[in-house]
């Protein structure tokens, strides 16, 4: 299994949240492993390995703003090792996309890692019928595409109140994460072989005692 | 008892949405089911003013406790006294500190970058360091690891172990004899010594339970208890002292010595063999931000780049830089750092806190465990050349800790000397760890006559000198290179080593210390500056204790569950099938650092 960081991103009130509810929401009764708390939220997707048709599980560890973006307060410890983010716009408010823009900046600015895949979604497109009266659409869909092209970033306009789209903009970030990763990936599991100068973590919630006063005095 | 008088909890607060068990349940995709009001909040619970690590914890007490909350910070990153700096930043808060933007908190910053990290166009940038204002360790067994481990902040962080104590003792340093085994297998202790320091230890686990042993000594010294009762010697007695209870004099009296020595020892083999860990990427400022974000996703609203201009204590209304206002119910929380100067009540801070931090261009790996990728360096009274009269402090971190790229390191110096004389000690303990590094680390060893021996037969032997030897006659042939050395004075109301008194917070009520009439911070609660504690010890007191004057009681203080708690401490049988595993199929984090290089998740116990 391997694990990444997304990280989602835009204006308020474009519907991040709802992206991630409704993809999580609509997992969950597939893959019972999925995991959310107040700490992130955690969903695996499964990707085919190209060569042989054998399927690999991706876990992703989604980060939401908390709300933490609307004044610009982000800690650096947000961005920190995001292997994917979604930058969400809404497609029926004009200068959405335009601050969408500035988010993709601020996220290369920030993220160090040259093959971050970043994701343009335009959410929202339930309330743009191309021939109702009362279509609400104010962004173009290839005005967006385009910039998603120049900028070399994934592109799809979603719905998260219908969930249109909403599982292949995972799925796809997915594969690209799992093509783009696969030789760094072979790599650390050839490491991990009598490496022992890596620096190791301390995992906290797995105490190798309860009793300290037991153990070695 | 909950209180009566306690504010109802987030449970008892929004019925539909909690569970009403008595402590606070959070609900699978809380902070995502619930969308955010648009607008700056007009009215809130409480108005806290500074990122710092106790006002971090405090926002995210009481955001799962019910209460709203406005967090915001002047500066345009989190932190304030604790907060993780790059080298651009620590630069302008130089600059800050120098035009007085901090009277009575910080004075005096000195600052040398080299032209490496100068400007962009050297070989390091600004954003490869991460420099602590107040850098930290953390016991592995201490109330704020556990409150991390509840709130599950930990898993915004990540944490390592840090086992290379050093006490600094006749020009050389010292390994900290850490384990039973070790003290059993230390060829140069005697049996006798062994004996008397295993019985020492076997005390003070207990010590409490134990005063017909201390009681007589509880005015007195440690020192002379542990010469007296337990006939330990000097190097004993010193590193009992100095590096695992981390005092400051001689004169730590025996109940806070003991206290102090058992924090390590209780800390000892619960996460592994260490008792201490550190954050990556930085220590107080890291978890101030894990903190943060915790309150937000509790429902605190974050405001960087947003100072307070003025509090009018009669209308309860708190005006802000940008223009806004916001209308506080219950209690406006301030960091001294970032009340308005005119603001009368500002605690006085009496101590004074010499710090000297450098970046040096030396992995300093001779100093660290294997594995590891830091170290603590104690200089005890009267070990330097300055005749030091209390302790310097030295916390090393290399780079495994991604707070500095390879082939350096940061080292962390302080002092609570008072006056010109903290300086002298803080530049003596630098020169005697820059001789130290370079004798461990000079690569020309055959080609050094200092260290050439003659054997018995004519021929010549090279004299291995390692960690703990002597490195008086060497003389370097290269010299440290700084990449960054900086000096401040900060001050602080908490007497050295101490941790913060409830008394502090008790300004208001207390008649000796009347409020001015008519001042624009009557009825605020101001935070204290961090304390000399190397130690995290003091953030969950102060923090409780805040709490407690603003919620009533302090019973439900981090009183949550997760809904999805899963994550159980597994059986001991369990974890070690887990790790037999661990081979075949471990998961891989594709958390990538600034270096490329890939972290794999691993156990540290095994």
């Amino acid at each position: 299994m391997f694990q990444f960081k997304l990280v989602l991103l835009g204006d308020s009130s474009v519907g991040k949240s709802s992206i991630v509810y409704r993809f999580v929401k609509n997992s969950f009764d597939e893959f019972r492993e999925s995991t959310i708390g107040a700490a992130f939220l955690s969903q695996t997707i499964k990707v085919k390995e190209s060569d042989d048709g054998e399927e690999t599980v991706i876990k992703f560890e989604i980060w939401d703003t908390a709300g933490q973006e609307r004044y610009k307060s982000l800690a650096p410890m947000y961005y920190r090792n995001a292997n994917a983010a979604l930058v969400v716009y809404d497609v029926t408010q004009q200068d959405s996309l335009v601050k969408a823009q500035s988010w993709v900046n601020e996220l290369k600015n920030k993220v160090g890692d040259d093959d971050l895949v970043i994701c343009l979604v335009g959410n929202k497109v339930d309330l743009c019928d191309e021939d109702a009266e009362d279509n609400k659409r104010a962004v173009g869909t290839e005005e967006a595409r385009s910039y998603a092209n120049e900028q070399n970033l994934l592109f799809y306009e979603v719905s998260a109140k219908t969930g249109l789209n909403v599982q292949q903009i995972f799925q796809s970030i997915g594969e690209k994460l799992f093509e783009t990763k696969s030789e760094e990936i072979a790599a650390a599991k050839n490491r991990q072989i009598g490496s022992s100068n890596d620096h190791v973590n301390v995992q906290l919630q797995r105490a190798s005692t309860n009793d300290p006063t037991s153990c070695c005095f | 008892m909950l209180s009566p008088e306690r504010r109802p909890s987030m449970a008892e607060r929004r019925p539909t949405m909690f569970s009403s068990q008595s402590h606070i349940v959070v609900p699978h995709l809380a902070g995502i089911e619930d969308p955010l009001p648009d607008s700056t909040p007009e009215k809130v619970d409480v108005l806290i003013v500074g990122t710092g690590m106790v006002e971090s914890v405090l926002a995210a007490a009481l955001s799962w406790q019910g209460s709203n909350v406005l967090h915001v910070d002047k500066n345009d990153y989190y932190g304030d006294t604790s907060a993780t700096l790059t080298v651009d930043q620590a630069k302008r808060w130089v600059k800050q500190v120098n035009e007085g933007a901090y009277p009575q908190c910080y004075s005096n910053a000195k600052l040398y970058v080299s032209t490496s990290i100068a400007n962009g166009k050297g070989k390091y940038a600004s954003r490869d360091f991460g420099l602590d204002l107040a850098p930290r360790i953390l016991f592995a067994k201490s109330d704020l690891l556990s409150i991390l481990v509840k709130s599950r902040v930990h898993q915004y962080l990540e944490f390592q172990s840090l086992s290379s104590f050093h006490t600094y003792e006749n020009d050389s340093f010292e390994k900290l004899t850490n384990t039973k085994q070790e003290i059993f297998t230390d060829q140069n202790l005697p049996l006798m010594t062994k004996r008397n320091l295993m019985k020492f230890i076997k005390f003070v686990l207990n010590w409490e339970d134990q005063p017909e042993v201390w009681k007589a000594y509880s005015e007195r010294p440690i020192t002379e208890i542990l010469v007296d009762k337990f006939k330990l010697e000097k190097p004993q007695v010193f590193e009992l002292m100095f590096s695992i209870g981390l005092c400051y004099n001689m004169n730590t009296k025996t109940p806070e010595a003991l206290q102090r020595i058992r924090r390590y020892l209780s800390s000892f083999d619960v996460y592994g063999p260490f008792s201490v860990l550190y954050s990556k990427y930085g220590g107080p400022g890291e978890l101030s931000q894990g903190f943060c974000r915790s309150a937000a996703v509790g429902g605190a609203t974050y405001k960087l780049n947003e100072s307070l201009t003025s509090y009018d204590p009669s209308t309860r209304v708190a005006y802000f830089s940008d223009g806004s206002k916001v209308s506080v119910s219950e209690k406006v929380v301030l960091s001294p750092t970032q009340a308005p100067s005119y603001n009368q009540n500002i605690p006085k801070q009496e101590y004074e806190i010499h710090r000297l931090t450098c970046i040096v261009e030396k992995s300093c790996e001779e100093w660290f465990s294997e594995g590891e990728s830091a170290a603590v360096v104690v200089f005890p009274p009267g070990s330097l050349k300055s005749g030091n009269q209390v302790v310097v402090q030295a916390f090393i971190l290399g780079q495994g800790s991604e707070t500095c790229p390879q082939g350096t390191s940061i080292w962390y110096l302080s002092t609570t000397e008072q006056g010109p004389r903290a300086e002298m000690d803080l530049d003596a303990a630098l020169e005697a760890m820059e001789a130290s590094i370079l004798r461990e680390s000079s690569s020309d060893l055959e080609n050094d006559e200092s260290i050439l021996q003659i054997g018995p037969n004519g021929e010549a032997m090279i004299n291995s000198v390692r960690l703990g030897q002597s490195f008086k006659e060497y003389i370097p042939r290269e010299n440290i290179q700084y990449l960054f050395k900086l000096y401040y004075t900060q001050y602080t109301s908490t007497p050295p080593f101490a941790v913060v008194e409830p008394s502090f917070f008790e300004m208001n009520n207390n008649p000796s210390k009347q409020m001015v009439p008519g001042a624009s911070d009557n009825g605020v609660l101001y935070t204290a500056m961090p304390s000399a504690e190397i130690s995290y010890d003091e953030v969950v007191t102060a923090a409780r204790i805040l709490y407690e004057k603003i919620v009533g009681s302090d019973d439900d203080f981090f009183d949550l569950d997760f809904e999805d708690d899963d994550d159980v401490p597994i059986s001991k049988e369990d974890y070690e099938n887990a790790i037999e595993d661990d081979d075949e199929d471990q998961d891989i984090n594709m958390g990538v650092g600034r270096h490329g290089s890939t972290e794999c998740v691993g156990e540290m116990e095994i």
